[in-house]
């Protein structure tokens, strides 16, 4: 079986799971059985196949699970949204497909990845500027106290997830051509091999860039996603366990300085060390997350069987369901794990978190098997991001970590998330079609040799 | 509740079967790749290039310690001799920008081994120690090449 057509009979399941989730969640909610779910079953499958021929087209050698194990996620996203809210649902399917064009014209447009190499100052700038934007009057907003987004007339987007893109192009270029140099010039010092101290600059650059971001654009969650591939990337263009070392401790050692005198950074840390302190109040998010998770049991609830609004309860509320009412806060965006986790029990869980377990494995992969330093970081860069974002919010609602507000990606409804993480896969898929080629050819050309 | 429930259950298992019988089934062929045991040729084929050049055997070997895009352990034969450097037509290619194109040479001769640094530009060191034109090898010693580094092994 050629890669493409593994792709090609991966995505059946990945229907199957989509028609069966419509079907129960439909079930239990109307107690009809209808071609409904069959409908949107196909609808979801038909967009996948769609874009697997693009696929097929561009990036013929490409890894065959990436694109599979993403749109599992994407229907684990819309059944459960479709789950909570029709509209929120129809929304999500819509951001859905303007992910997958979006994906699609990344592939198709950007022929050679190899480029964006050339233009690494231009993209980190726009990377800096999109965090900024947020914290602009006039057209950045708050959630929770925190910048996270823009509004411009009626469109809301989050920036971050575009600029983490772009930060890693950049920090994946210019660790490649500095490589050399942060090894060459490291020195010993009681022990552990610091690099350079003229080199060291950037490196401090970037942690000061993430302490700002979790003081100015309060945006914890982003903060340590960031940074945390960063390091990933510093390790493996150098190697140096010590550089890894280095940036913990300093990263830690900034968080515990804002954790003590930053009001809403102190707040999270007590939250996270005791959530049923103020159980009605400030802990109540986390509370009920941890409520619903043990609720779910092994199997779960199952699904559309969850409680996530009590009967009435929206009468003194002049939103609308999601932002009001919900017994879950925020059920279809940071907690909509809890929800997962509620209605699949412990089992599904698990198998989400195996899913983006799987996406980083086949990321790594493709790390390992690209031949060129810089397509090696990038690899390496857009899969820890994605795996760290999907860690800091799977552990921030299961309470291993303080909880933060990202997305969990190509779950969590929002379009910004949705079409950021699927420009971020059709560059992943681009490394892994040139890397993967070039193992083929050389495969064919020992064969050949051989016969 | 009604006749729909027995169903409802059923989904609830299948859809949590479905997801796993996936999950095992992609983890298979991740294994399998991760592994390197396809059958060469296949799309996802990734066998051992260094076994299929050199089907003889030695009883020394070059192990790699760090660098050179190489990954920590790799060992190759030294068997009829060996060039190692930045260039492709290198039998061991370093992706290491101190390397010069053919940066030296390791091979045998009578009962020993020796490593020869073939006029590179940033040289090559033998236990830390500049190499100038060729030396003898030890069990255990070391050839550093720019960032990359060897260690000599004999069986």
């Amino acid at each position: 079986m050629s890669a493409r057509s593994r792709e090609l009979f991966a995505l059946i399941p990945v229907g199957l799971l989509v028609t069966a989730g419509f079907t129960a969640v439909l079930i239990t909610q109307s107690d009809q059985l209808g071609d409904l779910s069959f409908v949107y079953g196909l609808y979801f499958l038909g967009l996948c196949v769609a874009t697997h021929f693009v696929i097929r087209a561009r990036l013929p050698d490409a890894d065959p699970f990436l694109f599979p194990l993403v749109a599992l996620l994407a229907a684990f996203g819309v059944v459960m949204l479709f789950r909570l809210d029709d509209g929120l649902a129809r929304d999500q399917a819509n951001w859905f497909v303007v992910g997958l064009v979006a994906f699609s014209l990344t592939i198709v447009f950007l022929k050679d990845y190899e480029v964006l190499e050339r233009y690494r100052y231009l993209i980190a700038t726009a990377g800096i500027v999109l965090l900024l934007l947020p914290r602009l009057p006039g057209i950045g907003e708050t959630t929770n106290e925190a910048f996270l987004s823009v509004s411009v007339g009626p469109l809301t987007f989050q920036p971050t997830e575009l600029a983490k893109i772009c930060i890693v192009i950049f920090l994946a270029s210019y660790l490649n051509e500095k490589r050399e140099v942060l090894v060459v010039g490291a020195r010993t010092v009681a022990g552990i091999v610091l690099p350079p101290l003229k080199h060291l600059g950037p490196l401090l650059v970037i942690w000061g860039a993430a302490m700002v971001m979790l003081v100015f654009i309060r945006d914890l969650g982003s903060s340590l996603m960031f940074f945390g591939a960063f390091l990933a990337m510093i390790y493996v263009a150098t190697a140096r366990i010590s550089f890894v070392i280095v940036g913990l401790v300093l990263f830690f050692a900034g968080a515990w300085f804002f954790a003590n005198t930053v009001g809403h950074v102190q707040e999270r840390f007590d939250i996270w060390l005791d959530p049923f302190e103020d159980a009605g109040g400030s802990g109540f998010q986390v509370a009920q997350s941890l409520f619903a998770q043990a609720d779910g049991g092994l199997f779960g609830r199952g699904l559309g069987e969850s409680l996530v609004q009590l009967p009435g309860a929206s009468k003194d509320c002049l939103g609308e369901f999601p932002d009001c009412g919900a017994i879950l806060p925020a059920p279809h965006t940071d907690f909509i794990y809890a929800v997962i986790v509620n209605e699949l029990g412990l089992f599904g869980g698990a198998a989400v978190v195996l899913i983006y377990a799987m996406i980083a494995e086949r990321g790594f992969k493709t790390a390992v098997l690209a031949d060129d330093g810089f397509s090696k970081l990038l690899a390496t860069g857009l899969t820890t991001i994605v795996a760290f974002q999907a860690f800091v919010i799977i552990g921030g609602v299961t309470r291993v970590i303080p909880i933060t507000g990202v997305t969990l990606p190509f779950i969590s409804y929002g379009g910004s998330s949705i079409v950021a993480n699927f420009i971020l896969l059709a560059l992943l898929l681009s490394v892994s079609d040139k890397a993967r080629r070039r193992v083929r050819r050389e495969n064919e050309a020992l064969e050949a040799e051989y016969r | 509740m009604n006749d729909l429930e027995p169903l409802a259950v059923a989904l609830r298992f299948g859809f949590l079967a479905v997801l796993y019988l996936f999950l095992l089934w992609v983890m298979r062929m991740s294994l399998r790749d991760l592994r390197g045991v396809a059958t060469p040729g296949l799309e996802t084929g990734y066998h051992e290039v260094a076994g299929a050049v050199a089907p003889a055997t030695t009883d020394a070997w070059l192990v790699v310690e760090a660098g050179g895009g190489l990954s920590k352990g790799e060992r190759f034969d030294v068997f009829g001799g060996i060039s190692l450097g930045r260039s492709p037509d290198a039998d061991v290619r370093l992706d290491d920008r101190y390397a010069s194109g053919i940066h030296a040479r390791v091979y045998g001769r009578g009962s020993s081994y020796f490593v020869e640094d073939m006029n590179s530009t940033n040289g090559t060191l033998l236990n830390s120690q500049e190499l100038r034109g060729e030396a003898d090898l030890q069990p255990g010693d070391s050839i550093r090449i720019g960032d990359t580094e060897f260690i000599f092994e004999v069986a």
